[in-house]
């Protein structure tokens, strides 16, 4: 790809971001929702293989139907209240747009292409999908947020955290158990919008910064399965403890970055007397933390001289990621500075 | 309170940074003199307590002789992996002793926190090196299971307890333990759920008999570090947490405590049969952990002043004894590369002075006359027999099957005719070290129990 | 002086734990120094220094 489309790429991909944060008009929005997929489409089949077309396609599909939905029910308010604001919607329009918008960030009933699109993709480019792809979204998700269908989103949170831990138990692509990983973590983040938007923000900015630091590392090995990653102690025994600590902190172990989140959220439920969701929220983040401890079995916890089954695995050496450091780092010791985040 | 805490945490760059040369012998006796620096907590010149406080800590006669115990804990478990560790690079040797750094770290702050959020983070801090040292640095494929049973339970154990310290903080406003210990508020309206949400972790963790069956699997895949710092400090999480949570509800506990006691009753006979019919040597050991802390259980659960000073001498003299027979279990295994007890028949012509050792072991298990573990025992079960009369028959036999599976264990080793063609190094002054520092607490703290509770 | 260097590479590290020791130390004190100025602000606890004391927690 010629620098100069890849340029352009990047930047709409930015600027379409932006257009859908800072829009106050429904049909503004959607074009930066559109503009936003059509520039991450060339990037996702630019490795050209079947599974890159594949990933392509799928993502164009699932994004431009949602975009479409959003696009028919915003109409309908416009016909029903008159006006395009985003922030003022009827009952039923917020329920077809959060539920277009939870299509496209791949929340658990709808969650099915979210996987193969990211096994499809490259590492950086899976990176980008689960990270930046999501804030466009998300930002409707908070413009609408004055009347937001709470037993949607409580029911679809639950079911996404209880599902992106169920289906991750069977996965051995470390993308496909990232994009469970992420598909969980979206369940949470969606709960959080019933609670209160600034958690919704922390929730955002820690899944952000651990998802960032796990994909680097796994950048940085060229980890593509399980079985590549016994042998990624070799590259960087460093890289691969803190990997081992980024997973855990992934699977909101206590001391860890990402058991902040965990707690506010389950704090909130608290609050609001919500137990039973408290319990099942709670409970639904063993599976994922079951998947990310395998994880860490293989990167660290089996080297030699423990015997290991993995056969060694010819990797070229590449340059480690100025941000690797930064990202691994927040992702394991966050958590002290809570205070300062929620405030 | 601080001046410990940090020069703990400080033994883990330490660990890092130290030239090769010196790393064992720096940590371990810098792990040394802070145990020392500890006991200076056991002084309590006005009798208030608990004493030296600041906002987030305190000490008090259930706090400090834990903290100490886990702190006289690291630096045997730093002599006596040495061996273990020998033929390791340097950098994973430095990794090792920071982990258990880590642990002990942690472990303090378990122990002398208020606040029970802070509490829980702790407790579950705790399990990121324990995990770490079963699955890094044992020996065998299935420590990876094990590792996964000890996270798992401990962890469904413990969920339902952040959601009730939740709870608490969500209608109290605070998560203070001695706060809500005093104003007692949640009392009439704490349902059942409540209070098994708060006690299940604590259960799981010392383990209650049906709730145990993560303690033998990571006990016998653990390093000797692991099996040590378990079986020493890890179980006792638990009985801490249960009497600090038990002034939270004094109520309901009179009405729920019925099934735990007897559970926890019964288990210890079960464990302690199970004992009489194992081949593996720390499986022995690892299930009379079960059977002796089922004693804890209930004499915590029963809450009385003499069954809770019981339950702590108790917790001290297990917590010592059965790292000493882990220590003594490694050293044989060391040598022969086996815990099976077939193979490591006749050991007394082998190894004689090592003999002593295991004799004054299993000793100490079965609680002879002038040790703590007799004083705990008696306490525990003159208390309970107090509570009600039949459960002397429970205990009695769980008493004497526990000096059948001690002289089991002694005689199988010791006893009978070694397997020929084995060639066995002779003990090394390390070893006797390492025993030495264990019995000298055991013995010597029955001059003055009264440090323990 | 070469020899000093020496030591001084072979074993800094020594150090750090007594400097730990030494910064818990600190702030050990100044948190007595803070809850005492807490318990002299009332009438039923507070005391006066009296002559030779330094400071009134000991």
């Amino acid at each position: 790809m010629s620098p100069l489309i890849w340029s352009l790429l990047i930047t709409s991909l930015a600027t379409s971001t932006i257009i859908t944060m800072s829009s106050h008009h429904w049909l503004l929005a959607w074009v930066g929702l559109e503009l936003n997929t059509l520039s991450i489409l060339p990037v996702i089949i630019k490795s050209h293989h079947p599974r890159a077309t594949e990933a392509a396609t799928k993502y164009f599909l699932i994004q431009a139907a949602a975009a479409a939905l959003i696009l028919l029910a915003s109409t309908l308010n416009a016909w029903q209240t008159g006006h395009w604001s985003i922030m003022h919607t009827s009952a039923h329009t917020t329920t077809i747009i959060t539920l277009a918008i939870l299509l496209k960030l791949g929340i658990a009933p709808m969650h099915g292409w979210y996987p193969e699109v990211l096994q499809g993709s490259t590492m950086n480019t899976a990176l980008i999908i689960s990270t930046w792809q999501k804030l466009a979204p998300l930002t409707l998700l908070y413009l609408i947020n004055n009347n937001p269908p709470t037993n949607i989103l409580l029911l679809m949170g639950v079911i996404s955290a209880l599902a992106g831990g169920w289906i991750g138990l069977n996965q051995t692509q470390t993308r496909k158990i990232m994009a469970f990983s992420s598909i969980a973590h979206m369940g949470w983040l969606i709960i959080t919008l019933n609670l209160s938007l600034h958690l919704t923000t922390t929730t955002m900015m820690i899944y952000m910064i651990t998802t960032t630091a796990m994909f680097m590392s796994l950048n940085t090995t060229t980890t593509k399965t399980m079985t590549d990653m016994g042998m990624a102690w070799t590259q960087s025994p460093p890289l691969t403890t803190m990997m081992m600590i980024t997973l855990m902190s992934l699977g909101g172990l206590p001391p860890l970055t990402g058991f902040t989140p965990k707690w506010l959220i389950l704090n909130n439920l608290c609050h609001m007397n919500l137990l039973f969701p408290t319990i099942i929220l709670a409970m639904a983040s063993l599976p994922s933390l079951f998947f990310y401890i395998r994880l860490a079995y293989f990167t660290t916890l089996t080297t030699p001289p423990n015997t290991t089954n993995t056969h060694h695995k010819w990797r070229f050496k590449p340059p480690l990621i100025a941000g690797l450091t930064p990202a691994t780092s927040l992702a394991a010791l966050l958590l002290p500075l809570m205070p300062m985040m929620i405030s | 309170m601080l001046k410990i805490l940090l020069a703990t945490a400080m033994l883990i760059p330490t660990a890092l940074l130290i030239k090769p040369k010196h790393l064992f012998t720096t940590t371990s006796a810098y792990a040394m003199l802070i145990t020392f620096l500890m006991l200076k907590w056991f002084e309590q010149p006005l009798n208030h307590k608990p004493h030296s406080t600041n906002t987030l800590m305190m000490l008090d006669n259930i706090t400090t002789p834990l903290t100490t115990m886990s702190a006289w804990i690291l630096p045997l478990m730093i002599i006596a992996s040495q061996h273990h560790l020998v033929t390791e690079p340097v950098n994973r040797k430095r990794m090792f002793l920071a982990t258990c750094a880590t642990l002990q770290t942690t472990l303090i702050m378990t122990f002398t926190t208020t606040d029970l959020t802070m509490f829980y983070i702790m407790f579950e801090m705790t399990l990121v090196p324990t995990l770490i040292l079963i699955t890094r640095w044992g020996s065998q494929a299935e420590r990876l299971n094990a590792g996964m049973y000890f996270l798992f339970y401990t962890l469904t154990g413990s969920l339902p307890l952040l959601i009730a310290i939740l709870h608490l903080y969500v209608s109290n406003g605070h998560t203070t333990m001695l706060l809500l210990a005093m104003q007692n508020t949640l009392t009439p309206n704490m349902t059942m759920i409540m209070w098994l949400a708060c006690m299940m972790a604590f259960m799981v963790k010392m383990p209650l008999y049906g709730l145990h069956l993560w303690l033998p699997k990571a006990h016998v895949e653990a390093p000797i570090a692991g099996s040590m710092i378990l079986a020493a400090v890890l179980l006792k999480l638990g009985g801490y947490g249960i009497i600090r949570m038990i002034p939270l509800a004094p109520q309901m506990t009179q009405t729920m405590y019925f099934p735990f006691i007897v559970l926890s009753l019964w288990g210890m006979i079960m464990t302690s049969l199970i004992c009489l019919r194992q081949t593996d040597l720390k499986s022995i050991i690892a299930y009379s952990s079960v059977s002796h802390m089922g004693l804890v259980i209930a004499a915590t659960l029963i809450n009385t002043p003499w069954s809770t000073a019981g339950a702590m001498i108790l917790m001290i003299a297990h917590g010592l004894t059965s790292s000493l027979l882990f220590c003594l279990a490694n050293t044989n295994y060391e040598r022969t590369h086996t815990r099976t007890l077939l193979l490591t028949q006749g050991l007394l012509f082998i190894l004689p002075l090592m003999t002593m050792w295991w004799l004054v072991a299993s000793l100490m298990n079965m609680a002879l006359p002038p040790t703590i573990n007799l004083l705990g025992e008696l306490m525990i079960l003159s208390s309970l027999f107090n509570w009600n009369t039949t459960t002397i028959i429970l205990t009695a036999t769980t008493t004497l099957i526990t000096a059948t599976y001690s002289l089991y264990i002694f005689i199988t080793t010791q006893r009978g005719t070694p397997l020929p063609n084995k060639v066995l190094t002779p003990t090394h002054t390390r070893e006797h070290l390492l025993m030495t520092l264990h019995l000298v607490p055991l013995t010597l703290l029955i001059t003055n129990p009264a440090l323990m509770f | 002086m070469v020899n000093v260097i020496h030591f001084v590479r072979e074993w800094w590290p020594v150090t750090l734990v007594p400097i730990g020791f030494m910064v818990g130390w600190y702030f050990d004190r100044k948190n007595d120094e803070k809850l005492t100025t807490f318990r002299n602000k009332s009438k039923l606890f507070q005391r006066e220094l009296k002559p030779g004391e330094e400071v009134t927690w000991r």
